[in-house]
């Protein structure tokens, strides 16, 4: 993977088949979650996973109400309530603006799908189209560090220890540590990849901006 | 922040008015610095400089407040702060 840099006005990564897999695969993941149909799924082989198909049909019987806050802790997260010591602004700000977040929100992931679902090992992002690329990438970034429970700027500090451990076990060859759960140190070297990526996309000075 | 000077144009005096709702931002440990002032910058139309100051309020004091106005603004601008996946509230300022 490399990181975005700026080339004939757009900012250009590139990232290898698996990367873009991968990637592409969360993005799907938090579309879903917002209630999307699944992105490519006429051509993909991704199943939803349980809960996010739970999610979304939950989406579908909440259609004909006033939205609700979500359950989920990473939905609340895309779609926070908008006052938190006033239900009724919170509830009243919901019902007006949930619905086009979300398809905001949605469109955003569906554009970066589809650029990571092209062939080719380049990401380019035209000017245009990278705040809202960054936007996304947010998004999908909220979810996985709400999945690994990311509240505070400890926590996420001490996740950070807990990959260094992790991969300085690995340089040596030795077995990790048995309090390491392998799947959350997975789901946090792709929270930091994205970070990364999303860093230096953010950075790129494509003219406009200093 | 939510009371400021304003000149009355007809008495020529300055009258304490209040403004009586706030934008909030709030500090989280997903959003990067760079594209939090990034953010300020692009949608509030602040000078970096200044973007970078409201961004570091945030960060360090945990919160700062972006805009102040009618509830119906604070709202538009809470809803454009959370689709670029800020967090961020309206509340009534306490003036």
């Amino acid at each position: 993977m490399r990181a975005f840099v700026a080339r004939d006005g757009a900012a250009v990564a590139t990232l290898d088949e698996e990367e873009r897999l991968v990637i592409a695969r969360i993005v799907a993941d938090v579309g879903l979650l917002l209630g999307a149909e699944s992105f490519g799924a006429e051509h993909h082989s991704t199943l939803p996973h349980r809960e996010d198909l739970a999610e979304s049909l939950r989406f579908l019987e909440d259609l004909d109400d006033a939205p609700v806050e979500p359950d989920d802790p990473a939905l609340l997260r895309l779609l926070p309530n908008a006052s938190p010591r006033d239900r009724d602004v919170s509830d009243e700000f919901r019902r007006l603006t949930e619905e086009e977040l979300r398809s905001t929100k949605i469109a955003r992931l569906r554009r970066m799908w589809d650029e990571l679902s092209a062939d080719g090992t380049e990401w380019v992002i035209p000017a245009e189209h990278v705040m809202a690329t960054a936007a996304a990438l947010t998004d999908v970034r909220l979810v996985v560090a709400s999945r690994l429970g990311l509240e505070s700027d400890q926590d996420a500090e001490a996740l950070h220890a807990e990959l260094s451990r992790a991969a300085e076990a690995a340089d040596r060859g030795v077995p990790v540590d048995a309090d390491i759960d392998p799947e959350r140190m997975w789901l946090g070297m792709l929270y930091d990849a994205l970070t990364w990526l999303q860093e230096s996309l953010v950075s790129v000075t494509l003219g406009g901006h200093a | 922040m939510s009371t400021q000077e304003r000149l009355d144009p007809r008495t020529g005096t300055a009258a304490r008015v209040r403004e009586p709702w706030v934008t909030v931002v709030w500090n989280d440990p997903v959003n990067l610095m760079s594209y939090v002032t990034r953010v300020f910058q692009e949608y509030f139309g602040l000078a970096r400089a200044d973007a970078e100051a409201r961004m570091r309020e945030v960060h360090e004091n945990g919160r700062s407040v972006l805009s102040s106005g009618s509830r119906e603004q604070m709202e538009v601008h809470v809803q454009a702060m959370h689709s670029y996946g800020l967090w961020a509230t309206l509340e009534r300022g306490d003036g």
